[in-house]
């Protein structure tokens, strides 16, 4: 969630990028882990920086909750954070602005490669689950009107309410294609509003049908169902660390560290963590030390 | 493609976005003048509300948008997706410069000045409005002004729930990475601000000239 009334956010953001500047520049010493403004980056980066706290010497700094990918992006390009998590369906279409796919490792290995080149950045092995858009419905609907796929709400559409998050609505493998690839055509145009939001929204039974992340805790808490990509029109969004290369230069024991987690989180386990998080409101730091106890002893 | 590019392109958008923007900003700020300027005045007269009723609207400044808004949802009438919420989000936000600066204006008052108003044998009333009010006139409209500017900038939040405003492409941009889209909603928003400050700076100005 983003704090404040916040009178001009984006100059605030930029002041935060300024104060970093100022601040975090000179980091030879010590690893900067950042993440994005919602609960799944901010306890993947705390797993990434406690693992890294208990296989190197190295202190970690934690730059959490920077404003989305925008954000993040910039500040590991310009050497203010050393690390954060990113998936690779954004970095493909958001950050490179590549045309969206649907193949898997196609789509990871032109993120490294490019990454690599363009920014001089690495993309560790992925976590192993995916976050895929979630096309949700209220479970009382889907019972009623038989909603099992993506499929079946063209019929239902001209008659319902949409609300989508704008980031949904701007992406290249956001609504636009999924309304052509479905046939989707709803009654009034979406409902353009903060992603959060829209999980209130629809169980308070405003808007009819919303694009979540598939491994959000929500889904499960509110009652919601989420229908399946049966036209598999999304790419893939596997989360992988991505670090700047010459951390891991300086750095010898961070590559070992982050190869230990790969493939280690599945959808499931994800969206578990997540509901400790948002739905029993569980520490972030303790739902990363126990889970770190628990997979990688 | 650069920001006039877009702009060119984007014309109709644009200045749809701007009035939805100019819309919320009046509509809220005169909502929080209406109940701000009497309610100031009301804690005047009633001493021991000023403690509470401030500390209120002090307490609304710091509810983060996002999750007031995730408590309007549900309600009738104010609540829901849409225009209406965020307006009753940005009066909640107003409120407090405003009422502050009415309560200042009104209380600051010399009180030689309330004196002789009483010793002619003014009602509380007349008072009031013969008075205080436009001695304090000066005051009040400095906190329309932070009020309204404040306003301008805190709108760009209405976008969050569906209500547009120029919040719409800083939220875009934010989305999708694209400086270009961000600015193109933060550059009119702080233009506006700009000219609100200097509009209402004109009639501060005018006024304490007329009151001196």
């Amino acid at each position: 969630m983003t704090g404040g009334p916040a009178d001009g956010r984006t100059v605030g953001r930029r002041l935060c990028l300024v104060a970093l500047l100022l601040t975090g520049c000179a980091h030879r010493d010590r690893i900067v882990v950042g993440s994005k403004n919602f609960t799944e980056s901010d306890l993947l980066g705390e797993i990434v920086a406690q693992q890294i706290e208990r296989r190197t010497a190295l202190p970690v700094e934690r730059r959490f909750h920077l404003g989305g990918t925008f954000v993040c992006h910039q500040a590991i390009t310009s050497g203010q954070i050393d690390l954060y998590v990113e998936y690779t369906g954004t970095a493909y279409t958001a950050v490179l602005k590549h045309a969206p796919v649907a193949d898997r490792d196609s789509v990871y290995r032109t993120v490294a490669r490019d990454y690599a080149q363009r920014f001089g950045l690495v993309w560790g092995t992925p976590f192993g689950f995916n976050n895929t858009f979630a096309i949700t419905v209220r479970h009382r609907d889907a019972m009623r009107y038989g909603l099992k796929r993506i499929s079946d709400l063209a019929r239902l559409a001209p008659r319902w309410k949409a609300g989508f998050g704008y980031e949904f609505l701007e992406r290249a493998d956001g609504f636009r294609g999924l309304a052509s690839v479905y046939g989707l055509r709803f009654a009034s145009p979406p409902t353009a509003m903060d992603l959060g939001l829209t999980y209130r929204a629809l169980a308070e039974g405003k808007v009819d049908v919303i694009a979540g992340n598939s491994t959000d805790g929500q889904i499960q808490a509110l009652d919601l169902v989420v229908l399946e990509d049966d036209r598999r029109y999304f790419p893939p969004y596997e989360a992988a660390p991505v670090i700047r290369q010459a951390a891991l230069t300086r750095h010898a024991g961070v590559a070992a560290a982050l190869a230990q987690l790969a493939g280690r989180i599945s959808d499931a386990e994800m969206r578990r963590l997540n509901a400790l998080a948002d739905v029993e409101h569980r520490d972030i730091a303790t739902i990363a030390r126990d889970w770190l106890r628990a997979t990688v002893p | 493609m650069s920001l006039w590019d877009f702009y060119a392109r984007n014309s109709q958008e644009v200045l749809g976005l701007v009035g939805q923007h100019l819309y919320l900003v009046a509509i809220s700020t005169g909502a929080a003048i209406v109940i701000g300027v009497p309610l100031g005045v009301l804690l005047t007269r009633r001493p021991a509300w000023r403690g509470p009723v401030l500390g209120v609207a002090n307490v609304f400044q710091t509810v983060p948008s996002l999750a007031l808004f995730g408590f309007l949802i549900p309600l009738p009438f104010i609540g829901g997706i849409g225009a209406t919420t965020a307006i009753v989000a940005l009066v909640l936000y107003a409120l407090l410069p405003i009422v502050r600066n009415s309560y200042e204006g009104v209380a600051g008052v010399d009180p030689a000045v309330r004196e002789a108003g009483r010793g002619m044998g003014m009602t509380d009333w007349q008072l009031l409005t013969l008075v205080e009010l436009p001695l304090g006139f000066g005051v009040i409209l400095a906190g329309v002004r932070v009020a309204t500017v404040v306003s301008v900038g805190t709108a760009t939040i209405a976008a969050a729930i569906g209500a547009g405003g120029l919040g719409v492409y800083i939220f875009r941009g934010v989305a999708v990475v694209d400086d270009t889209l961000i600015l193109a909603g933060a550059l009119p928003a702080a233009l506006m601000a700009l000219a609100a400050d200097g509009l209402l700076g004109v009639a501060e100005r005018r006024f304490a000239w007329r009151a001196t």
